[in-house]
């Protein structure tokens, strides 16, 4: 088997609001991800989405939503809604990877409660709710380190809601800063392959164990059931049209083992790493930057 | 006076709150023999908050703990709080206010040059002291011991301002012009979002009386619109080049351009641009209300970039049969400069200023404190371009790529409290500009390896970035790290080799600001220009470093101490 035949992968991200919310470095996590990609020999496809358009499940395979101002968040709230609900509903139950950051991670949860004024309905698809508690409660600011999968991830937020979870299992639990409401030390939120954090920075960046799930979540969902399929004949019919324009290009991917699928090949993280333990260091967490350095090396 | 049993840590309020207690009290008894004497207090109080600030200032700079420019103003503002009002007043040509995101030093520079010209004498406050103590400062050290402001006939006070210190700043001054550069993201974790400063601002305007001038950026869509409810007078200046329009890109770089302001405020929907300049900046309307960019009372109807900080613009001031067409040359780099020579003079054009000394003002000011300041050391030149914010970072790199050579470049990005903690909007910068155009990339600062990991992610190679962050790794295992910098090192090692010329400690790897400057000078060949593109604090370290290598001016010399 060669290099050759890993580059027929092909993935679709779907932006949501690039327009409305990017207020937060959000450029950061895509640019991650195309370049983390383009490296493997995958081809990663961004689609922006905006206001008034549609959300069709089966043209993407990994969606990312970030944060914004608030004056641009309540007609999205609204537009997430009405245009893209279902679209988006279908596609986290389906195991899409979603990863929402600040603002996009309260619009999945059930609704932002702001100081004055109405609630802000979310789509509830995370069983998590944001209350703001007024301006006389400081907003949660500052660099910010979490445990996820036995490992860390670093970042910096900047809210005024407080989101308190529901069924909805954390992302990490914090270890400096403030996550998710400054009181139960979870940070962010898990359902199913939808990630909901405070984090940015950008986040994907300086944490590119995340960013490499995600990849490899995306990767084994688009073409994890179809490797192991011998023929492919059978999924022309629930994949629809999409599925006739890709099977064309991953023919030579489906003779791929399932083992060269459960890992993405390592780059030189080097930076990334040092730039990771760099901020554990300022936060204090000397043992955990120690661990990063470590297994950096490996 | 007398003190209240109050906590200790409090005494100094209290005795002004007492003291306003005992002036409320005479007030009440109504008198116009008490009322002189209370005249006579407050400057009386002014006199000696005057001897205190000036003791504390020219202590403080004795001292060197810096340039003594805001303790003064501290110090004065403790003993009397109204020190600023009771000063300003003294101005027979009362107070202009420069205040938004980026450009107030520069355009406040400007003014203060152009009035000069005029005859007048300027109170400026200093750089980085454009909060309220800074303002009071640069009243208190131009102060007697009487409480009398020196030279109060001819002088008119500059004051740049802080956006979110301007409401305050009102209340203590009425101003005859406040200028507004323009509004962009910054600092998202200390000024909020771009609305929120906008509310600011909107709320210091109401307090406005009529008798005060506005200035407002047309090409700005929020700034032009903060004065729609101001009964007094507007002046917009803007420009009306149609060459400089931004060539379309692509729709996913277009998405990704720093924006901050897209859509119309009184209907929320986008605006339709038919010209863009930079970041927001430029010819919109609004397709639903109707809403458009305010024809400007001052613009440019035509630039060019005659060399890196020489830029030829056509003017047009007014309209109709009055109007006058002039023509001058602005000695910065880059069209956000001639926005701001374009504030100033839109300034001077309602303080009545006539062309001559506009002209004069402009074309002979000098760069202020790190903003395209120019230095010389062992014949190699040293550029200092500050760069705070997303757009301000595009607009420095758009200027200095802007022709094909290759620059060596300095990279500071620090996230102390003054540059802002979160550097997330490095990844909205768009350092793609910088790829294949240096020739020595050196990053340093607090977040030196966030800054190269941006750069490796725009696409540079990493052996061509050399990485210089304030201290090593405590957890770092030596060996681990050595491999990951080898490829630097060994360029290093062979280009001070060429040289012949071996930089201090060649083996070991580069820690700190000082260091990072000594490498980046080592590799400007003599008689090239080294560009530092600092953050804030970033530029205070550096510029400090500069002056104890007798290479910079001490910043409170050769400015108005």
């Amino acid at each position: 088997m060669t290099q050759d035949s890993v580059k027929p992968f092909t993935l679709t991200l779907g932006h949501l609001y690039p327009e409305q919310l990017n207020l937060y470095g959000d450029r950061g996590n895509i640019m991650t991800l195309r370049r983390r990609c383009q490296q493997r020999g995958i081809a990663l496809r961004v689609v922006g989405l905006g206001i008034g358009d549609a959300l069709a499940p089966d043209e993407y395979d990994m969606l990312f939503i970030g944060g914004g101002q608030d004056k641009e968040q309540a007609p999205v709230a609204q537009d997430l809604y009405e245009m893209k609900g279902i679209g988006l509903w279908a596609a986290i139950e389906d195991d899409m990877p979603v990863l929402a950051v600040c603002g996009g991670y309260q619009l999945l949860s059930h609704y932002y409660r702001p100081a004055e004024g109405p609630d802000m309905r979310g789509l509830g698809v995370i069983d998590a709710w944001t209350i703001h508690k007024g301006s006389h409660v400081a907003r949660c600011i500052g660099n910010v380190a979490i445990t996820w999968n036995g490992m860390t991830l670093v970042g910096f937020e900047n809210h005024g809601g407080r989101t308190y979870l529901g069924s909805a299992k954390p992302l990490g639990k914090v270890l400096k800063g403030y996550g998710n409401n400054a009181e139960d030390h979870t940070e962010g939120a898990i359902y199913r392959n939808t990630f909901g954090t405070y984090l940015h920075g950008s986040l994907l960046p300086k944490n590119p164990h995340f960013a490499d799930y995600l990849i490899s979540l995306a990767i084994q969902r688009k073409y994890g059931q179809e490797l192991l399929d011998t023929t492919d004949s059978d999924m022309g019919e629930s994949n629809g049209t999409v599925h006739s324009q890709i099977s064309n290009s991953v023919a030579v991917a489906s003779t791929q083992t399932d083992e060269t699928l459960e890992i993405l090949a390592p780059l030189d993280d080097t930076l990334e790493w040092e730039a990771h333990a760099s901020m554990l260091e300022r936060l204090g967490l000397y043992s955990a930057a120690n661990a990063v350095l470590r297994r950096s090396k490996d | 006076m007398r003190k209240q049993s109050t906590p200790r840590s409090d005494t100094s309020r209290s005795g002004d709150h007492a003291l306003a207690q005992q002036t409320r009290t005479r007030r009440l008894s109504g008198s116009g023999r008490q009322r002189f004497r209370r005249r006579r207090g407050n400057a009386l109080r002014a006199g000696l908050a005057v001897v205190a600030g000036r003791t504390a200032g020219a202590l403080s700079r004795r001292l060197h703990l810096g340039g003594g420019t805001s303790i003064a103003g501290i110090v004065a503002q403790q003993m009397y709080p109204g020190i600023i009002s009771h000063l300003a007043t003294q101005l027979a040509h009362g107070s202009v206010i420069v205040t938004g995101t980026n450009g107030k030093t520069t355009t406040s520079g400007f003014i203060a040059s152009i009035m000069r010209n005029e005859g007048m004498t300027v109170w400026h406050n200093k750089e980085g002291s454009n909060l309220m103590r800074g303002v009071a400062s640069s009243l208190v050290i131009h102060s007697m011991p009487n409480g009398r402001l020196r030279r109060a006939s001819s002088a008119i006070s500059i004051l740049e301002i802080d956006e979110a210190t301007l409401p305050n700043i009102v209340q203590a001054i009425t101003p005859r012009v406040v200028v507004f550069t323009n509004l962009f993201r910054d600092q998202l974790d200390r000024y909020g979002e771009v609305e929120s400063v906008a509310a600011y601002w909107r709320r210091a305007i109401n307090t406005l009386p009529d008798s005060s001038t506005l200035v407002l950026n047309a090409d700005d869509p929020t700034t032009a619109t903060i004065g729609e409810n101001f009964g007094g007078k507007v002046l917009y200046f803007g420009v009306d080049d149609l060459s400089l329009n931004l060539p379309e890109q692509n729709t996913e770089n277009k998405r990704h351009q720093v924006m901050d302001t897209r859509t119309c405020p009184r209907c929320g929907h986008d605006y339709v641009y038919d010209a863009r300049f930079y970041s927001h900046m430029g010819h919109y309307h609004c397709p639903n209300c109707g809403l458009k960019r305010p024809q400007p009372d001052v613009r440019v109807v035509q630039m060019h970039t005659d060399s890196f900080d020489q830029q030829s613009i056509k003017i047009i001031m007014g309209s109709g049969p009055a109007s006058e067409e002039h023509e001058l040359t602005v000695p910065l780099p880059g069209l956000y400069n001639v926005y701001n020579a374009m504030a100033a003079i839109t300034a001077a054009h309602a303080l009545d200023v006539s062309w001559e000394p506009i002209v004069q003002g402009i074309q002979n000011s000098k760069p202020v404190f790190g903003r395209g300041e120019s230095l010389e050391t062992n014949g190699k030149f040293i550029r200092l371009l500050l760069a705070k914010n997303p757009t301000g970072f595009n607009e420095v790199m758009r200027t200095l790529f802007y022709d094909g050579d290759n620059k060596h470049v300095l990279f500071v990005l620090n996230d102390n409290i003054a540059d802002g903690q979160d550097i997330s909007w490095i990844w909205d910068v768009d350092f793609e500009q910088a790829v294949g155009k240096t020739r020595t990339l050196i990053t340093a600062g607090t977040r030196a390896l966030d800054l190269a990991l941006r750069f490796k992610y725009a696409g540079v190679e990493q052996d061509k970035i050399i990485v210089v962050p304030p201290a090593p790794l405590k957890a770092e295992n030596v060996e681990a790290r050595a491999r990951g910098r080898a490829l630097n090192r060994v360029r290093r090692k062979r280009e001070a080799a060429a040289q012949t010329h071996e930089p201090d400690g060649g083996q070991a790897l580069s820690y700190g600001l000082k260091q990072a400057l000594d490498l980046a000078l080592d590799q400007t060949p003599a008689g090239e220009t080294l560009f530092v593109i600092p953050t804030y604090t970033a530029l205070l370290e550096i510029h400090r470093d500069l002056e104890q290598r007798g290479v910079a001016p001490h910043y409170w010399e050769g400015k108005d101490a």
